[in-house]
This record gives C-alpha cells, sequence and structure tokens, in this order.
C-alpha cells in the first residue's frame, strides 16, 4: 500500500473511531456501573476486576484517538481498581467523577 | 524499502488503528493475530521482518508469547517489540529485560508509530 498524507489517515482514524464507539461505550459503561456498586458498597472482586481491564483498555486506546486526557484518567481508575477502593473514603466520588468524563469524552470526542 | 509487520494484539481498536497507521503513514505490509497462539502460527507462515507485540492479553499472554517465538528457530530471530499501556518503572524494566527490541508504550501516536518502529529497528 502506498503512504497517504495525513487528511486521508485522520478521515481513516475518525472512520475507526466509529467503528469501535459501542466498544469504548460498553467499557465506559463498566466502569459507571463499577462506580455505582462502589458508592453503594456492593462492589465485588469480579466487577472491580472488570472495571481495572475496562480502565486499562481505556488508557491504552484514548490517548491514541488524540483524547490524552482520557488516558490519564482512565489510568487513575485503572489504578484505584488495582487496589482496594472500598477502603479508600475518597474512592468512589474520584471513581465516579472519573466514569462521568470518560462518558462525556467519549461521546464528544472532545 | 517496504517492510513486514505482525501485529499481535487481543483488542481489535488497538490492532486496527496500528494497523492502519503501518500500512498508510510507511506503506509497510501488515498481518495481523488476535492471539499469542494464532501470533505464533502467523509469525512461521508469514516470516514478518518484525513483529509488535502486546503484553496484556488473556491466555497466552505477551512475555509467554515472546519465549515461544525465541524457542522455534523458525521465529527465533524475528525482532519483536512489545507494546503496553504499562507505565509503572518496573513493568517497564521486567519486560525489558525479556530481551526484546524495545518497549513501546499505549497510546501511540498513530502518525509516528512507524517512524518509532524504524528508529528502534535501524531502518532507513
Amino acid at each position: 500500500m502506498e503512504p497517504i498524507g495525513q487528511p486521508a489517515m485522520n478521515e481513516a482514524i475518525d472512520r475507526l473511531w466509529a467503528q469501535f464507539l459501542p466498544q469504548m461505550r460498553e467499557r465506559v459503561a463498566t466502569l459507571e456501573a463499577a462506580a455505582a456498586a462502589l458508592a453503594a458498597g456492593t462492589l465485588k472482586q469480579a466487577q472491580r476486576e472488570q472495571a481495572n481491564a475496562a480502565a486499562h483498555k481505556l488508557a491504552g486506546v484514548l490517548g491514541t484517538f488524540g483524547l490524552t486526557r482520557g488516558t490519564i484518567l482512565a489510568r487513575e481508575a485503572e489504578i484505584l481498581y488495582s487496589g482496594e477502593p472500598e477502603t479508600d473514603p475518597d474512592a468512589a466520588g474520584r471513581l465516579d467523577s472519573i466514569a462521568a468524563d470518560l462518558r462525556t469524552m467519549v461521546e464528544t470526542r472532545k | 524499502m517496504g517492510h513486514r509487520i505482525l501485529i499481535i494484539d487481543d483488542e481489535d481498536d488497538i490492532r486496527e488503528v496500528a494497523a492502519l497507521s503501518l500500512e498508510t503513514v510507511a506503506g509497510w505490509e501488515v498481518m495481523t493475530a488476535n492471539s499469542g497462539a494464532q501470533g505464533l502460527a502467523r509469525a512461521v507462515e508469514y516470516q514478518p521482518d518484525a513483529i509488535l507485540l502486546d503484553v496484556m492479553m488473556p491466555g497466552m499472554d505477551g512475555p509467554t508469547t515472546f519465549r515461544e517465538l525465541r524457542k522455534n528457530p523458525a521465529t527465533a530471530r524475528i525482532p519483536v517489540l512489545l507494546l503496553t499501556a504499562k507505565v509503572q518503572s518496573t513493568d517497564q524494566r521486567r519486560f525489558a529485560d525479556l530481551g526484546v527490541e524495545a518497549v513501546l508504550f499505549k497510546p501511540f501516536d498513530p502518525l509516528t508509530l512507524s517512524a518509532q518502529i524504524a528508529g528502534v529497528l535501524g531502518w532507513s
């Protein structure tokens, strides 16, 4: 394949963003559900591990689509879910806020 | 000069963006695999010039896949670059100690990924 210029590359990236948007929404939904469970005191290990994996995947991909702050926030969520967030009184609020910010970013790509 | 790259990553969004990047920015030929096991088979069949290998994959993870590649004479000499979203220095040292050519980090810039790889491998 012949190399193409940046505008064509950006168009191709836009197409991939649209293609994978449902997957990213699903990952954010996983984080929203885990944050809600944490706030309700019902977060179990399996759900925490799912949230950790979703945050890890979002951290890896959002910056690739230009959402560098999304990567930073997802990484923070990954770190919190890799520990014991139920023992941290500030974790529920922070993880809820991160999930909300990621939802906005994924829906607006900004 | 055209190069042939095998991308092994279970995350289809990352795999497709990386493939798009290497094909369209650098003009390289790209083959993909969605697991370590599939990657081992494709590496033998395809004999790529380099392999971009994700670290965290279900089943056979990146380090295990790398060790299997090195055990097989048909793939032992193919340069491998690990791709990871892990940024902690302990992880980085552990990955570098495996003997891979380089450790690259997610997220990557699709416009410069090929230059990163070419720089590591001394491809002009």
